[in-house]
């Protein structure tokens, strides 16, 4: 089945206040087009699901898309520094950041993934994480009687995930590191392909080199040359430091202009 | 005089022995060269994993805006995402984690969340990305600051992101290691002073003898300008 779409039609299939994943890891490989669009949809009440987030989820929180941010980590890394926007929105009560461990969100989807309503997750223990947050429980283990914490399963409602060559049926395939998004993709009850390239959908099949996304999790396909960029989808390019220069500069309500550029 | 940066690098490149399995994450310039002078040095036979979740990168070509890149991955021998490295440390496989925070207590509490209230925050932090998992579950937990001041080093935190197996913390003056679950002070670099760490500390600094951190060696010095030309492990400076 023939999925490929404008961009404009694959982000109409996000409702407002819809859970929405993202993948690619800080600067690297998120999927820069779909969320411009989703900016420019001026969509609202999103929950935004990252394990570690940077100008993606900064942008979302400037466009005013976003209610909450379930998250490990949310910054442009040294060089770049903090997402303003996103510390912005925070401060002021706008949006809610439920802050996880990224292990914690990566076994929310695993949970999600696997069907399951929680994940235990070995590592929390003593944190003001634990009581601070109504996804995080201890209980005890039947078989031991020992005390563990567990996350409760995360289900995005539409997962969006830029990969470098897709089938018009959605048969993905992402160049390493793949970071979390092959998680997502199973997680998700909808995925959102962009990529850089189309190949036949006879490709995946003669060659031993497979997609890693099967098509019938997909549910659109847009072709997006660039669709990472200003974040980088390497091999085929490195972030454009100009742009996320630019962009890091920019004041509020400028948005439309940053965005019409 | 050395300058701090290349101190802290070559001191926490000195926690590493031969064979240890080594974990640095996203912002990690300073770990991850740490990780990279240890294999060309003293522990060649140290695991160098990350996000991207190369093994044993050889790293041809350092990135200025991320510790995260694919050129992390490139050049290694095999392949282990993120998601894999973190089990690993869940099931008591993993000997160092390098991580950091914004505020640390006498108590070995480490805070990268927020200052004031969790729910409105007066300063929302970008979090403790892997911290809250990998600080009690890697056999020694290195935690890392470029700064040293009052409002880091406190008497209480404003929020424990999480508490666990740290074992010492490399600051631009000092180093602090865990004693008996209580930080004492175990050198203080040659580029500092007691008084200045007792001045740029809210809790009583402890200390049994003074000892000064050893400056790095001419071949340290030496891997560091190799694999780091343009100097982007001093950005923080």
């Amino acid at each position: 089945m023939n999925k490929i779409m404008s961009i404009q039609q694959a982000v109409d299939l996000i409702d407002n206040n819809s859970v929405v994943a993202i993948g690619g890891n800080v600067l690297h490989r998120a999927p820069m087009a779909i969320i411009k669009e989703i900016v420019h949809q001026k969509k609202t009440g999103l929950k935004i699901i990252k394990t570690a987030g940077a100008m993606d989820v900064d942008l979302l929180c400037l466009g005013g898309c976003v209610a909450s941010v379930d998250a490990g980590f949310i910054s442009y890394e040294t060089e770049y520094s903090l997402a303003m926007h996103y510390r912005k929105a925070v401060e002021s009560g706008v949006v809610k950041a439920n802050e996880h461990a990224c292990y914690t969100v990566i076994s929310a989807l695993r949970a999600a993934s696997m069907g399951v309503p929680f994940m235990p997750v070995k590592g929390l223990q003593i944190s003001d994480l634990i009581g601070a947050n109504d996804y995080f429980e201890k209980v005890v283990d039947p078989f031991t009687g020992q005390e563990i914490t567990v996350v409760k399963a995360i289900t995005p409602d539409v997962g969006i995930i830029h990969v470098h060559e897709v089938d018009e049926n959605g048969n993905a395939f992402i160049e390493e590191p793949l970071f979390d998004d092959i998680l997502i993709s199973r997680a998700s009850k909808k995925i959102i392909i962009s990529a850089e390239k189309i190949v036949p959908a006879t490709k995946f099949k003669y060659s031993a080199r497979k997609a890693q996304i099967p098509h019938f999790m997909v549910q659109a396909v847009v072709v997006c040359k660039n669709g990472a960029s200003p974040c980088s989808c390497l091999p085929n390019y490195d972030i454009d430091k100009m742009q996320i220069k630019r962009f890091k500069e920019i004041a509020p309500l400028d948005i439309c202009g940053y965005l019409n550029k | 005089m050395h300058r701090v940066c290349d101190i802290m690098i070559c001191a926490m490149s000195r926690l590493i022995s031969d064979g240890n399995i080594v974990f640095h994450g996203v912002s990690s310039h300073m770990p991850m060269l740490a990780v990279i002078i240890a294999k060309n040095n003293h522990a060649p036979n140290a695991v160098h994993l990350n996000i991207p979740g190369g093994v044993d990168p050889v790293l041809k070509k350092m990135q200025k805006y991320t510790s995260a890149g694919k050129e992390l991955l490139t050049d290694a021998s095999s392949y282990l995402p993120l998601a894999e490295v973190f089990d690993l440390s869940m099931r008591g496989g993993l000997d160092i984690a390098f991580l950091s925070g914004i505020q640390f207590d006498k108590n070995g509490n480490v805070n990268a969340s927020v200052i004031g209230d969790y729910n409105k925050p007066k300063i929302r932090m970008p979090g403790g990305a892997g911290s809250a998992v990998l600080i009690p579950t890697a056999k020694h937990a290195i935690i890392w600051r470029t700064k040293h001041d009052k409002r880091t080093f406190v008497n209480h935190v404003d929020f424990v992101t999480t508490k666990g197996n740290v074992d010492k913390i490399v600051t631009p003056l000092c180093i602090f290691k865990m004693v008996d679950g209580s930080l004492q002070l175990e050198s203080i670099h040659s580029t500092s002073s007691l008084k200045e760490v007792i001045e740029n500390t809210q809790f009583e600094v402890v200390y049994d003898e003074i000892k000064i951190t050893p400056d790095p060696t001419e071949k340290e010095l030496k891997i560091l300008n190799t694999f780091d030309k343009n100097d982007y492990r001093n950005i923080e400076f």
